[in-house]
This record gives C-alpha cells, sequence and structure tokens, in this order.
C-alpha cells in the first residue's frame, strides 16, 4: 500500500510539534567539557541531585527525567557551567527529575532545590547548597560553603580540615559531624548537633531547638551561642583555657563548671556563670537563654 | 492571780477592753497607707513598664534597622562620620520603617506559604509562630524587668532573626539560575 507524499508532509507537519512538546522525559546521559576550577550551577525543582567529584575536567549529568520535565540544560560559558531542569511555564512544581552530576572536584558547585533531596560528595572546592523542603546530605571541605533548607534536614560531615561553613535551617535539624574552623549555625524550632574538632569561632542561634556543640577550642578561640527556650549543651576542650560569660533569664546552667554559678539577682529570676578556669585569656565562651537550660562542661 | 474554772461560755467576760488605747497607731498606719497610694507618691510609678516597653520596642526598631540597613556598612573614621551619625533618622521613623517592611513581608510569606505543599506549609508555619510567641514571651519578661540588658538583647536578636527567616522563606525556591 502507497501512501501519498502529501499525506506524509501533512503527518510530519503535525507530528513535529508533537514531539517538541513531549520534551525530553526519560533517561538522560549527557556530557560538557569544562574550565578546571570553574563553577558549576545545579538547579531542580523536585526529585533529586547528587553531586559527586571527579578528577576530569568535564561535567556529566545522568538520570532520569519525569514526564513532566520539558528539558535538560547543559551549558558552559567562562567556567560557569550550568545545569537545569527545565518545567513547562506555568508548572506546578510537579516535575521530578533524578539527577547525578559528575562535577571536577576543585570546582565550587552552587546547587538550588525546591522539594528535591541534595547530597554531595568528593568535592573540594567551596559547595553552596540550599533547599526548600528537600533533605541536604553533604560532605563539606571548601572554605566559605554553606547549606540552607527552610524546613529540610541538614546532614553535613565535615573533613577535619578548618573551613569557614555556614549552616541555616528554619524548621529543619542540623547534624554536623567532623567539621573544624568557623561554625555560624541558626535554626529556628530544628535541633542543631554539632561535633567539631580544632575550632576557632562558633556562632549559634536557636529559638526553640536544642543546640549541643562539642568542640576542641583553639587557644583563641570564640564560642557565642544564644536561645531563647530552646536548651543549649557545651562540651567544650579549651588546652587554653576558659572564660565564660553565661547568662539564663530564667532556665538553669548546669554541667560541670555550674559549681560557679550565681544568681543575678537575689529577689528576681536569673542565673549567670561567669569564670576563668586559666588566669590572662584562654578561648571565651559566651552563652545566653531566655528560659532554656545551658550545659556546660569543659571536657 | 483569779484561778476559776469556767463552766459555760456565757461565764466569759462579754467586753474585754485592751489595756491602752490601740486607735492612734491604727489611724496612723491608714494615713501612712493612703500618702503612700497617693499619685506621684508610689516606689515603682504605673508608667514605668510602659515606659520599658515603649524603650525596648524603639530599641528593637533601631536594632532591626541597623542590621537590615546598615549592618554591611563600615563605618571609617572620617571627617563625616558625626555628620552621618546626626543624619540618623528618628527612632519613631525607624520604627515605623521596621513595622512596614514586616508587615509587606508578612503578605509576600503568606502568598509563598499558600504555594507550599500542606505537610511543608504546616512546619513552617510552626517554625514562624514560634519565633513570634518567642518574641511575645522576651516582651513580657521585659514588662516586668524594663532595663534588663540580657532580655533586651534576645528581644533584638530574636526580631532580627524573624526578618530573617521570613526573607528565607519569601525568597524560598526562586530559581537564580
Amino acid at each position: 500500500m502507497s501512501i501519498p507524499k502529501s499525506y506524509l508532509c501533512a503527518g510530519l507537519l503535525v507530528a513535529l510539534p508533537l514531539l517538541a512538546c513531549a520534551g525530553e522525559s526519560g533517561s538522560i546521559d549527557r556530557r560538557i567539557a569544562v574550565e578546571p576550577g570553574g563553577e558549576v550551577i545545579i538547579s531542580n525543582v523536585s526529585g533529586s541531585i547528587d553531586v559527586r567529584g571527579w578528577d576530569r575536567n568535564e561535567v556529566q549529568v545522568t538520570g532520569h527525567l519525569g514526564e513532566d520535565v520539558e528539558r535538560l540544560d547543559l551549558t558552559t560559558s567562562g567556567g560557569r557551567t550550568i545545569v537545569k531542569v527545565v518545567l513547562p511555564r506555568g508548572s506546578s512544581n510537579d516535575g521530578d527529575a533524578e539527577i547525578s552530576v559528575q562535577v571536577p572536584k576543585n570546582c565550587s558547585v552552587e546547587v538550588s532545590a525546591v522539594s528535591a533531596d541534595v547530597s554531595s560528595q568528593g568535592v573540594l572546592g567551596t559547595q553552596r547548597l540550599k533547599s526548600v523542603s528537600g533533605e541536604i546530605t553533604a560532605d563539606i571541605s571548601g572554605d566559605d560553603s554553606e547549606v540552607r533548607s527552610v524546613s529540610g534536614d541538614l546532614t553535613v560531615r565535615g573533613t577535619g580540615k578548618p573551613i569557614s561553613l555556614r549552616a541555616n535551617s528554619v524548621s529543619g535539624s542540623l547534624d554536623l559531624t567532623n567539621g573544624a574552623g568557623k561554625l555560624d549555625v541558626v535554626t529556628v524550632s530544628g535541633d542543631a548537633r554539632v561535633q567539631m574538632g580544632e575550632t576557632s569561632e562558633v556562632r549559634g542561634r536557636t529559638t526553640s531547638g536544642d543546640l549541643e556543640l562539642r568542640a576542641k577550642l583553639t587557644r583563641d578561640g570564640r564560642v557565642d551561642v544564644e536561645g531563647v527556650s530552646g536548651e543549649i549543651t557545651l562540651r567544650l576542650v579549651a588546652p587554653g583555657g576558659l572564660s565564660t560569660e553565661i547568662e539564663s533569664f530564667s532556665g538553669d546552667i548546669e554541667g560541670c563548671l555550674a559549681g560557679s554559678v550565681e544568681r543575678v539577682s537575689k529577689y528576681g529570676p536569673g542565673t549567670r556563670l561567669n569564670l576563668r578556669t586559666v588566669e590572662g585569656g584562654g578561648a571565651r565562651v559566651r552563652a545566653k537563654t531566655l528560659s532554656g537550660d545551658i550545659d556546660i562542661c569543659d571536657h | 492571780m483569779n484561778l476559776r474554772r469556767v463552766k459555760s461560755i456565757d461565764e466569759l467576760a462579754q467586753n474585754v477592753p485592751p489595756p491602752r488605747d490601740l486607735w492612734p497607731a491604727i489611724s496612723a498606719a491608714i494615713e501612712a497607707e493612703k500618702a503612700a497610694q497617693a499619685p506621684g507618691a508610689q516606689r515603682r510609678p504605673r508608667w514605668l513598664p510602659a515606659a520599658g516597653m515603649a524603650a525596648a520596642i524603639a530599641l528593637v526598631a533601631v536594632g532591626v534597622f541597623i542590621g537590615r540597613s546598615l549592618g554591611p556598612v563600615k563605618f571609617i573614621e572620617t571627617a563625616g562620620t558625626r555628620e552621618a551619625a546626626a543624619n540618623v533618622l528618628p527612632a519613631a521613623l525607624r520604627d515605623a520603617n521596621y513595622r512596614k517592611e514586616r508587615d509587606v513581608l508578612l503578605v509576600e510569606v503568606q502568598h509563598k506559604l499558600n504555594d507550599m505543599p500542606a505537610a511543608e506549609r504546616t512546619k513552617v508555619a510552626a517554625s514562624l509562630a514560634t519565633l513570634r510567641r518567642s518574641i511575645g514571651e522576651i516582651e513580657a519578661a521585659l514588662g516586668s524587668d524594663p532595663a534588663n540588658a540580657l532580655l533586651q538583647e534576645l528581644l533584638v536578636n530574636s526580631c532580627q532573626e524573624e526578618m530573617r527567616a521570613l526573607t528565607a522563606v519569601r525568597d524560598s525556591g526562586n530559581q537564580e539560575t
């Protein structure tokens, strides 16, 4: 049976736009050469993003794009590589994409997600990872790094190398292990558990979540933590001694240094602990709460 | 001493006069109490908590305004520094700016919350409510202890934290690439 050419042409004219609208769903495997030491910017609304550092000067994206995803953009220019899962205009954030991105291990990485979970391993450069409700699990070794979420939980592993790290969550929790250097941690209602090696500076704030910090402070180390109703637990090793300025309006001050706790006033509420374990210096610890308890020990 | 066994209540004396006139002392005590309650004679004026709260709110406004608007500015000791300090906005205007900024943020955050899935919206809204409740608790404590430096510091920091959290929620999910 022969089909008239005019029918074939008409059929192609109808089919091509439909194919274009159908998008780039299904498995993907794309690769692009990039400049060493550049920046890779990754965004995906929903699904997952898994970032891995490798020894090649290439970015490779593999994974699966859901039916509602329009396409995957992978471009590079001037040391800036963009990996972007594009949803159709007016989409209501339903397009799932599960992507794994291999990046040069010395590059810096910036990841933006909405509900997508984010994980990262083997990247040595600066990382800026943020998600609204997705969880973030990352190995961080680059200086000036940041992990941020609104309601997603944050799990961060350091390498023990001193870096500067900011971790911020509204209602998600933070679990940081093997950190070192400088840390700025903020949560509103999520709990924060922080375990650090050699630590020069920690700034922490929680509203109703609990904050637990275990760290070995340098001789001129600084810890400045504040809570409203959340409890603060400090286990601080300070070879150069410790100087504390701790006060709670209505919470208790406990722990192995609590023997020196005094009342702020004879009749009103409030306790404080101002002491020096070594004369003439040492690491400084400042902790304040409204009603949360403060538990401090220097070992 | 006359000791006699009493066999019924009726045998007790109906009227036992005090050994001395007690009225002058009672009258003096009443007069002293009246004098203490007279306007201007209280040890702690009633307006003091209100004034403390007003001062605390002004402090918050100053702290938040400085934190948001002037925070990154590095003050270098120059001839113009004093002049710049003299041009600082009046406290009332700063307070108005803070409230205005916060009101705008709240509207934007509400839009963002409406777009969130229900479970996430509940979680985030609860956190924002926690922040607001914490600020309320600090303000209440300041009402009874207006001069408490710890409470003032916590209030300023909590208000700044609320603005940061509101901004984070408002900006969440914006694609930057």
